[in-house]
């Protein structure tokens, strides 16, 4: 079944925290929207629904959730995806997104992103769950590249290959984190240019940037710092080769003052700008 | 391996700290502190006024064993805690304020997300039968029997004002939280209102409610419990309306 594609925003924008409701609520702040996490919304009633209201009022938004579990053996969750289709039907957002991973199996929920194995059983098994979530949702899924911290024996292509496929079988669309492909070809010593190369970029919808912490090991995707300078290099590089798409700062801990992330985001803008210019 | 038994070996390996066949150990690891972590800031985050009471160390350890035995399940972080307060309540049985203070933080938490309501209003408050009238509350009403003076302790560390002594309480009194608008509120209540809550919760009219008070009270006595709990609960927003 196939699905109204979203309208691709160009803009930068930023993923909306707690200690910012009042700074987005009370006055116009310099941003093309705002993403949310689905989650923190899909409750019964209360502050939150009453927040993303007068958000939703103002800017637009983009839902971004992190429980879908479309790589999980058991399929998806019908239940989750009613909830989550009666929050996109009110609020009208730009899109939905969520992440390539897993999240739990056999009633387990392990609340956080797990890996894949890059097979073509996991693709199957991804495709099939992806257009069962475009089917309950109504709309395409735009589908996040996550941070890895290992690789599994089995696996067969790369994650960028994965991805490709996936669209292509599906229609769904993509949402890259920069940040997660750096942290990720680090841990595991690719390329990240490469990775890049390999993707359809007419199905890049959003772009997120984020910092994150070096381990003992390897990077940890840790969304709490600013967004390092390499990450901003590998930005800068690919911005030349996109079109329209949505950029936004997504911290998720320690979070600074609102002015401080807006900042960052100024520097997304001139970065694009620039990109802009060499491209043209 | 397929990926249902890559998965299931995963899922189990992550909860045990193991690391499954195939698998780098130092990857493997990062993902056992994430699971762990991110389970104990949950539960730091909904029980907040129990760690201030508890100190950190006794409560991360509670909630490092919590954590061993329940695996989440559900989509939402939300339910994790579900169970803590029983858990506490089993690992500090005499400490009866632990469980207590960890009831009114969990219940403020659901509170503030549930079901919305419309209160009825106080000038609403009119029947022609009261003796046949039950009363239908606003959906996130909880209420307990308290044995400890945890609201006042909880109350002290919300404020940040030195917590009072604990004091074991008389016997019968209770507490209650609700939301009231979108601010979630708890109150305590006397022996006299949790009977009369307790039996409107279940069900009783209001007339029954009179008649249970009236085995300890006068008629003088019973009329103004019932009816002054009746106006209390009606001005702060916990009555959704009368069924006749």
């Amino acid at each position: 079944m196939s699905h109204p594609s979203p309208t691709p925003l160009s803009g930068f924008g930023l993923g909306l925290r707690i200690p910012h409701y009042d700074d987005f609520l009370e006055t116009a702040q310099p941003v093309d929207f705002l993403e949310v996490i689905s989650e923190n919304f899909m409750v019964e009633g209360g502050k939150p629904l009453d927040v993303l209201a007068g958000i939703r009022e103002r800017y637009p938004v983009a839902l971004h959730g992190v429980s879908m579990n479309i790589g999980s053996s058991d399929g998806v969750d019908l239940d989750y995806l009613a909830r989550l289709r009666r929050l996109a039907d009110r609020f009208q957002p730009l899109w939905v997104s969520d992440h390539l991973c897993w999240t739990g199996v056999e009633g387990f929920n392990s609340h956080d992103l797990l890996p894949l194995p890059y097979t073509e059983e996991a693709l199957d098994l991804v495709a099939s769950n992806v257009h069962a979530v475009q089917d309950a949702l109504g709309r395409p899924l735009v589908v996040e590249n996550p941070s890895t911290y290992l690789a599994f024996p089995e696996a067969g292509m790369s994650e960028a290959s994965f991805l490709t496929e996936l669209c292509a079988r599906t229609g769904c669309y993509l949402l890259l984190d920069v940040n997660n492909i750096y942290v990720s070809a680090t841990n595991h010593g690719f390329d990240p240019d490469d990775w890049l190369r390999r993707l359809p970029l007419d199905r890049v919808l959003q772009i997120h940037l984020a910092g994150h912490s070096q381990g003992r090991d390897m990077l940890i995707d840790t969304h709490d710092s600013p967004v390092c300078d390499p990450v901003w290099a590998l930005y800068a590089r690919f911005a030349e080769r996109l079109g329209d798409v949505a950029v936004m700062i997504e911290r998720d801990d320690h979070i600074p003052p609102l002015a401080d992330l807006l900042a960052e985001l100024a520097h997304a803008r001139s970065l694009a700008g620039d990109a802009r210019s060499r491209a043209a | 391996m397929n990926l249902r038994e890559r998965q299931h070996a995963f899922a189990v390996a992550l909860g045990m700290g193991a690391v499954p066949e195939g698998v780098d150990a130092h990857g493997m690891a990062v993902y056992a502190n994430n699971y762990r972590a991110q389970l104990r800031a949950c539960l730091r985050e909904a029980y907040g006024k129990t760690v201030l009471w508890l100190g950190d160390d006794a409560f991360d350890a509670n909630a490092s064993r919590y954590i061993d035995r329940h695996k989440p399940s559900s989509w939402t972080m939300d339910a994790y805690g579900e169970y803590f307060v029983q858990w506490l309540e089993n690992a500090y049985p005499a400490d009866a304020e632990v469980g207590e203070l960890a009831w009114l933080d969990w219940h403020l938490r659901r509170a503030f997300s549930g079901p919305d309501a419309q209160p009825m209003e106080v000038h609403d408050l009119v029947a022609d039968d009261w003796e046949n009238v039950e009363i239908d509350f606003v959906p996130t009403l909880r209420f307990r029997p308290m044995l400890s003076n945890a609201v006042a302790i909880w109350r002290a560390l919300a404020d940040e004002t030195p917590p009072p002594p604990v004091v074991i309480v008389d016997a019968g009194v209770g507490a209650r939280v609700w939301r009231q608008g979108l601010s979630p509120r708890f109150a305590s209540m006397t022996a006299d209102e949790a009977t009369c809550l307790d039996l409107a919760l279940a069900g009783a009219s209001f007339g029954e409610i009179c008649a249970a008070l009236g085995r300890t009270h006068d008629g003088e006595q019973t009329a103004r419990i019932a009816g002054g709990c009746l106006g209390a609960w009606t001005a702060e927003g916990m009555i959704r309306g009368l069924r006749r």
